[in-house]
């Protein structure tokens, strides 16, 4: 009997004093949070090996719902809203829902909602959607008495964003040709060791959500296929092919760290191994999420930078993807191993797809663009995204010289020339920044 | 007779007579197999393996292929004796005792060898004492001196002395199997050894691996020079390249000039060789010349005459299985781009699937190993032909199964999500957990028995192997000499089988060979039979079966015969030596005499066709266009379908021209012959946008010279309405040129064939044009024409006059004859997924009274139509060319092929699923690959491939969504004689050699001048998804009529033919008193024959 009493004396005195407990007890970690459940995505994702541009969609749509959630919340951002400039605005319309208690709920819970419809695999979220409910019912976010409103509100938007997702052109890839590798000296071919088919070779027909028109962010012109002595492609291809022979291990290790290949097959008879990775866009998502705890971002600033780079990551890809099959450019071992030297063979596996402009240059410097400017130019942070493969921890002193390494890490892999990666920086920079400042028009 | 009609009769003879001893055979004599307990006879020997981090198969590749068999009579007392080896643990020798006991002499024999990975053993007598000695054949990971190959010399009294030093065959190599023949014929035992790599080769170094040899990885051949034997690889042209995994290597005089060849299989990408014996103590690898495509991941093999044609036939087992669970499991994803780099690179055309090259005489091969009924068998590893129930065929026995599911695509892709995991987890990946986290599926042993007329039936589980074990090397012999051949067969951890024959057999005869040379065996010999016209031949060359060895006695059956009319033993020195009218149920024991004649390989007798040197300098398309790019889940491409060819006389000099249609690319020519060679007619001029599918030459003005229409067909990259898809007329000027004549209506579909009658009877030659397909929509079924010609040439199109607004299917040729003999001209039309139509002319409107015509259970893939009077009854009866039985297509009235189709994703393109009867029931043919990359929906209903490799169509689409879909069924693809009779239609198969391969083209000639109507066939499709392979058995077949419906087949070497390639057309020219058959293929010059 004493003991009973005692505990209705606490819970009478938790009672009472809650709101103010609540308003002294530490606020959850939300920028932690959000990272670590956007992570879980990130994991399906290199489940179902999700090509670089793939991924990026998901990316996209996938923070693009909790963004809504906290918009139709009513929350104020502290920067012009995402979509007003952009394509999508029309399929973006207020749905008048009820307000819940925790916005941050229901956004987390839409961004399970869109992954587990976006990616093939994207049932494993089920699991995690559980986790989520139970976390939020201990840490009494949620109740159960709102927990269903929560979970409506979330799914309303996440059809939003669903029905806008379907209309962007992906649907339509497989009703379109596959992939024939241009005849001709100069050309992409599929590279070994696993000779994939060309990836998405039509991704150029997808829907952006900003850039009104590719052509204007298409990358400078390359330098011709061309193997006199003297050309710049000659010269390009001597030092990838040099280079690839003298790398410091500082090279090495940079080349390493930014290789964000999905899928690197390696061969045992007649098994292959498919050695899995984060893709670039997955690489600078957790970028994303390190400078927003960093910052100490708050809820709402950490979804909004999570849900502009996410769609400034597509439209990047967009741009990209279109360049390379455009050019249908070859790739350095390929033209190595014809002219050069029939044994060399990259650092890295080269992917599947054509060489200009490189990916990791553009959609880098597209982020580093938006990254910049939100948290400023001389932002430091440790980057750790990939220290469960076994790459350490590395320092940067701002986003652009994350970027600018990313870049130019492609040339130490051996999977990329320089007029790729230089044009490619150019290109992506060019995006970013037109997405950043239309925001504010 | 004059010689013509002595080949056709002998012809004719062989195949009755044949068909008399199948008939009195088939269902006589029946296999039965029953395993022999180990407590019965003794032999406990186990090869079994420890598994562990040292020893593992990410360590060492070849880790599961199993240990070797070796039989022989070691101490000549007439019984057989046997000797295992043991990957891991010791060999085991035992003596046969009789009446199936043994007994285990490992130890006193000291035979067991080293702690080395061991693989392959064979016996020979190698110092020529009349002993069988062992040699032993070691591999794995160990330093090189570890694993040199053992040679035990047989001292007698089951005692040896292991002496490959002194005979200088200590070989370090990986090695896999020696194998001893006489390979210069000079009276003694060589030795090629058959060596493997043990680390993987990537594509990036195939150039520089096959730049040099490999001391270790390189096959060798060793020439006994008196006792000694001597490295003479690179003298003799033997590759020794560190790409070679060889599997397997068998002799046989492949090509019958009397000196033994070699084949060599090899796994993984490099391909098998084929090395025929120059004579002149060297190689060459003439594999590509003889073999159009061969197995991808080439295992075990056999060599055997399966058809009793005298020929040897060449058979490479792979790992295809049966059933759709592991098929499904086991494939992959489709690459052209990598296969046209493998072609590029020359490794040839490779598909994984058990080949059988049927020998055909002068280097020309077919290979008819799925309609044979035994291409696949899973991951097979010994394939032995012999004649188990003794009736005169020899049926086949293969062992199978690999210890862990190795090449399962789950298992790459958990592979892969097991690191990531242990990654996030910060946990060390361990190898071993992942091998034994593979999991294990034993399957059962093949036996099929020959059914004769190149078909083997599967009679797995009743001739007693429906046990599932994982089984490796195997051999034969009679171990109980009671007449038949039982089975030594070794197995992964379990003890050996000994399989007692025990079947309903009919009688026999075993021979025992002595030479008085250092080949005491007579190792090569060939042992020729003949009974009753009836010929069966063997050679002596023991090495066969996966690392084994099998009797060194030749046994044949003979059914119900019980006396032979000869028996020839040909010499390896081709010296004959007759027996006449030995009696049978015996062993015939047969020293050489002296003073033999030499036997002389027969003059090749010349065909009734010979080639002329010249043919049209013209090349009708380019493998450019890859339809599979468009439309992914279609079997075949549709693009390439030429050329096309007519003729006609339009200079009027008493000579026909001949047209060559042509194809996107590469507009239609017109050639003249005159003085042995072909030039371009002057007259005729095509445009390059169009695929020219069919050509008539008729008077369509009425002004007695010769116009022509031409159909435009193809896929290609042109729209569904596509301007190049216009037919086109050209009307005869009066002088020869061709004139476009304009206005001709100007619809537009893909044609497929087209006739010319006068279907409204006012004396002008009207159009019927078939339409094939929609480009970019198939199977969408297309409209077919009618156009009404005024009399000048000018056509109109006329609306409602056919069924169904013209879709009547998709249309590959059609006839016109009066079929109702009302006096006016009907049509019969054939198509893919189509049953042959007859659409009877009702004043000018055409009703389908196809039931009237046609028997139910008649829908095929046909590709062609031709029609005569070939039983000479006043009808005309048809000749339809089908898609043949040589693929893993089935369809038969049970079993049809069901073409669904919808645009179910609802984004603008047409989902072709086909679906198909696989081992036990329905599925998708689709591979998940395939599947995915066609729909995006499918992806997250097929996450894995386990879950789909169980999956029915119903599990793809609901009952709704199938329900509104198109649906196409097929049901018949056999090529059919319909013979004409009063109660319509009566189908009738082609002979087995014409199922062999789609046919596309049918001429009817007499060839043979016998005043019957023969038809010469054609065709072959290689432009089709790689899973499926190039179908390439038909090199020409001609079937020669008897004038009152019967064919019969020639062999290549009566006909003369050999093309290889899809011939698509065939037409005969009269030049002069010369009668010329040319023949058009696809993306290649035509070819042109001579009859003789």
């Amino acid at each position: 009997m004493k003991k009973y009493l005692k505990h209705v004396i606490f819970l009478l005195l938790l009672t009472w004093s809650s709101p103010f407990l609540l308003a002294q007890k530490k606020q959850p970690d939300w920028s932690k949070i959000y990272a670590e459940q956007l992570f879980h995505i990130t994991t399906v994702m290199v489940t179902d090996v999700a090509s670089p541009p793939v991924a990026a969609r998901i990316y996209a749509y996938t923070n693009l719902a909790p963004y809504r959630v906290l918009q139709e919340s009513g929350v104020n951002f502290k920067h012009a809203d995402i979509l007003r400039q952009s394509k999508i605005q029309g399929q973006m319309s207020p749905l008048s829902l009820e307000k819940v208690a925790s916005p941050e709920f229901a956004a987390i819970y839409a961004m399970f909602l869109v992954g587990e419809k976006v990616m093939p695999s994207g049932y494993l979220l089920r699991e995690k959607q559980n986790d989520w409910k139970e976390w939020g019912l201990k840490t009494k976010i949620v109740n159960t008495k709102n927990l269903e409103a929560h979970m409506a509100f979330a799914k309303s938007i996440a059809d939003q964003v669903l029905a806008s997702a379907k209309t962007d052109g992906y649907l339509q890839l497989t009703a379109m040709n596959r992939y024939t590798p241009v005849e001709g000296p100069g050309y992409w071919y599929p590279t070994p060791p696993a000779y994939m088919s060309a990836i998405e070779p039509e991704w150029k027909t997808m829907r952006t959500f900003f850039l009104q028109n590719l052509n204007d962010f298409a990358p400078l012109p390359m330098a011709a296929f061309n193997m006199e002595t003297g050309s710049s492609f000659q010269k390009q291809t001597m030092e990838v092919y040099e280079l690839g022979k003298n790398l410091s291990t500082e090279e090495r290790l940079i080349a390493n760290f930014w290789d964000c290949n999905p899928f690197k097959v390696e061969f045992a008879g007649h098994m292959s191994i498919g050695v899995k990775k984060i893709s670039p866009g997955g690489h600078w998502m957790g970028i994303t999420g390190i400078a927003a705890q960093k910052a100490r971002l708050d809820f709402t600033e950490t979804t909004y930078l999570h849900a502009l780079l996410g769609m400034t990551l597509h439209d990047a890809f967009v741009s990209c993807w279109k360049a390379k099959y455009d050019t249908h450019r070859i790739r350095p071992e390929t033209v190595i191993n014809q002219h050069i030297d029939q044994s060399w063979k990259p650092l890295l596996q080269t992917p599947p797809f054509p060489e200009y402009s490189s990916g990791h240059s553009v959609i880098s410097s597209a982020a580093s663009v938006i990254l910049t400017a939100y948290l400023g130019d001389d932002f430091a942070f440790t980057d750790n995204s990939e220290v469960y493969f076994g790459l350490p921890e590395r320092e940067f002193s701002s986003f652009f010289q994350a970027s600018d390494e990313a870049a130019i890490s492609r040339l130490y892999g051996g999977i990329h020339f320089r007029d790729a990666i230089e044009n490619g920086v150019s290109q992506g920079k060019k995006i970013g920044t037109s997405i950043w400042e239309n925001l504010a028009k | 007779m004059s010689p013509r009609s002595q080949i056709r009769h002998k012809t004719l003879l062989t195949i009755f007579l044949t068909c008399l001893v199948q008939l009195a055979l088939g269902q006589a004599f029946s296999s039965k197999f029953e395993a022999v307990p180990p407590k019965k006879s003794n032999i406990t020997f186990k090869n079994q393996l420890s598994e562990n981090d040292k020893n593992n198969i990410l360590r060492y590749e070849y880790f599961y292929n199993g240990g070797g068999v070796a039989v022989g009579d070691l101490d000549n007392d007439g019984l057989d004796d046997i000797f295992f080896t043991g990957n891991m643990t010791d060999n085991k020798l035992y003596r046969n005792l009789g009446g199936l006991k043994f007994e285990d002499i490992t130890k006193s024999a000291g035979v067991a060898g080293k702690s080395t990975w061991t693989t392959g053993v064979s016996m020979a007598d190698v110092n020529g004492d009349g002993l069988l000695d062992i040699y032993v054949c070691y591999s794995g990971k160990g330093a090189p001196e570890k694993r040199k190959n053992e040679l035990w010399i047989n001292l007698g009294k089951f005692k040896f002395a292991e002496q490959s030093e002194e005979f200088g065959i200590a070989d370090p190599s990986n090695s896999t199997q020696g194998l001893f023949f006489d390979f210069d014929i000079d009276g003694d035992l060589d030795l090629f050894l058959l060596n493997h790599h043990i680390q993987v080769v990537n594509a990036i170094e195939f150039d520089s691996a096959r730049a040099k040899r490999h001391p270790y990885a390189g096959d060798k051949l060793y020439e006994n020079v008196d006792g000694k034997f001597q490295d003479i690889s690179e003298k003799a042209g033997i590759k020794g390249y560190s790409l070679g995994f060889g599997l397997a290597v068998l002799a046989a005089d492949i090509n019958q000039d009397g000196w033994p060849d070699l084949l060599v299989t090899n796994d993984y990408i490099e391909p098998d060789y084929l090395y025929i014996n120059n004579g002149d103590g060297t190689f060459s690898d003439r594999l590509t010349e003889n073999f159009q495509h061969i197995s991808h991941f080439s295992m075990g093999a056999d060599i055997a005459d399966i058809n009793n044609d005298g020929l040897p036939d060449v058979f490479t087992l792979d790992m295809l299985p049966e059933d759709n669970q592991r098929q499904k499991l086991l494939y992959g994803p489709e690459n052209y781009e990598q296969y046209a780099l493998m072609i590029k690179q020359g490794f040839h055309h490779q598909n994984m699937r058990n080949m059988l090259q049927l020998n055909q005489g002068s280097g020309a091969f077919s290979e008819i190993g799925q309609m044979a009924g035994i291409s696949n068998t899973d991951w097979s590893w010994s394939a032995l032909f012999f004649d188990a129930n003794n009736d005169g065929t020899k049926d086949l026995f293969i062992t199978n199964g690999y210890y862990r599911d190795y090449t399962n695509r789950d298992f790459l892709k958990y592979k892969g999500d097991y690191y990531f995991k242990q990654a996030i987890a910060g946990e060390k990946a361990d190898t071993l957990h992942l091998v034994t986290s593979m999991t294990s599926t034993p399957v059962h042993d093949y036996f099929f028995e020959n059914q004769g007329d190149l078909e083997f039936s599967n009679r797995s589980t009743e001739a007693g192997f429906a046990a599932k074990d994982f089984s490796s090397g195997a051999a034969y012999a009679d171990l109980d000499n009671d007449g038949d051949l039982d089975l030594v067969v070794s197995r992964l951890n379990e003890a050996a089988g000994i399989f007692e024959n025990k079947s309903n057999a009919g009688s026999w005869l075993q021979v025992e060979l002595r030479e008085n040379s250092k080949n005491r065996f007579g190792v090569g010999s060939k042992l020729a039979a003949f009974s009753k016209g009836h010929t069966q031949v063997l050679e002596l060359n023991p090495t066969r079966g996966f690392q084994s060895s099998s009797t060194f006695r030749l046994h044949l059956g003979f059914g119900e015969d019980q006396q032979l009319d000869s028996l020839q033993v040909i010499w390896p020195d081709q010296s004959v030596q007759t027996l006449s009218k030995p009696g049978l149920n015996q062993l015939l024991k047969i020293e050489k005499e002296d003073g033999l004649l030499s036997y002389r390989p027969v003059d090749k007798s010349e065909g009734l066709l010979t080639k002329l040197a010249s043919s049209p300098d013209f090349v009708a398309g380019s493998a450019s266009y890859n339809d599979f790019k468009r439309q992914p889940l279609m079997i075949t491409m549709p693009s390439h379908l030429g050329p096309v060819m007519a003729k006609a006389d339009l200079d009027g000099n008493g000579i026909d021209e001949l047209f060559i249609g042509g194809s996107k690319g590469f507009p239609a020519k017109i050639f003249s012959y005159k003085d042995l060679t072909w030039a371009p007619y002057r007259g005729f001029r095509s445009a390059s946008e169009f695929t020219d599918a069919v050509a008539l030459f008729e008077d369509f003005n009425g002004d007695g010279k010769t116009d022509l229409f031409i159909g435009s067909g193809g896929y290609h990259d042109y729209t569904s309405e596509d301007e190049s898809l216009r037919d086109r007329l050209f009307l005869n000027d009066g002088n020869g040129v061709l004139v476009p004549k304009p206005n001709f209506p100007n619809y537009r579909i893909s044609t497929g064939a087209a006739v010319a009658l006068d279907f409204n009877g006012d004396g002008f030659l009207d159009l019927f044009v078939g339409a094939r397909l929609i480009p970019g929509r198939y199977p969408e079924i297309p409209s077919s024409k009618l156009l009404l010609n005024d009399g000048k040439g000018a056509f109109t199109l006329i609306e409602e006059a056919l069924p169904l607004q013209g879709k009547l299917g998709m249309i590959t040729s059609a006839v016109a004859q009066d079929l109702n003999g009302d006096q006016v001209k009907d049509l019969v039309i054939v198509g893919e997924y189509l049953s042959p139509k007859a659409l009877i002319n009702q004043d000018g409107r055409f009703e389908d009274q196809s039931e009237r015509y046609f028997p139910t259970n008649t829908s095929g893939w046909w590709n062609s139509l031709v029609q005569a009077d070939f039983d000479g009854d006043g009808d005309l009866d048809l000749f339809a060319g089908n898609f043949g039985l040589n693929t893993q297509l089935v369809a038969n009235p049970k079993k049809s092929l069901r073409l669904y189709a919808a645009d179910f994703d609802q984004n603008g393109s047409i989902d072709p699923i086909l679906e198909c009867f696989i081992d036990d029931a329905y599925y998708p043919y689709a591979s998940r690959d395939e599947l995915l990359d066609q729909m995006v929906g499918m992806r997250s209903k097929f996450t894995d491939y386990a879950s789909y490799s169980k999956a029915k169509l119903t599990d793809l689409f609901t009952p709704a969504e199938l329900s509104q879909a198109q649906l196409l069924e097929a049901n018949h693809l056999e090529s059919t004689y319909f013979e004409n009779t009063e109660a319509g239609f009566v189908p009738h198969a082609l002979p087995r050699m014409a199922q062999s391969f789609p046919v596309y083209a049918q001429l009817v000639t007499d060839v043979n001048g016998d005043g019957n109507l023969d038809v010469v066939l054609g065709g072959n499709q290689s432009q089709s998804r790689i899973r499926i392979g190039k179908i390439d058995a038909g090199l020409g077949l001609v079937l020669l009529g008897d004038g009152t419906g019967n064919f019969s087949p020639l062999s290549l070497k009566e006909s003369g033919l050999a093309i290889k390639g899809d011939i698509k057309s065939i037409v005969d020219l009269k030049i002069g008193d010369d009668n010329i058959l040319v023949f058009g293929v696809n993306q290649q010059r035509v070819e042109a024959y001579q009859i003789r």
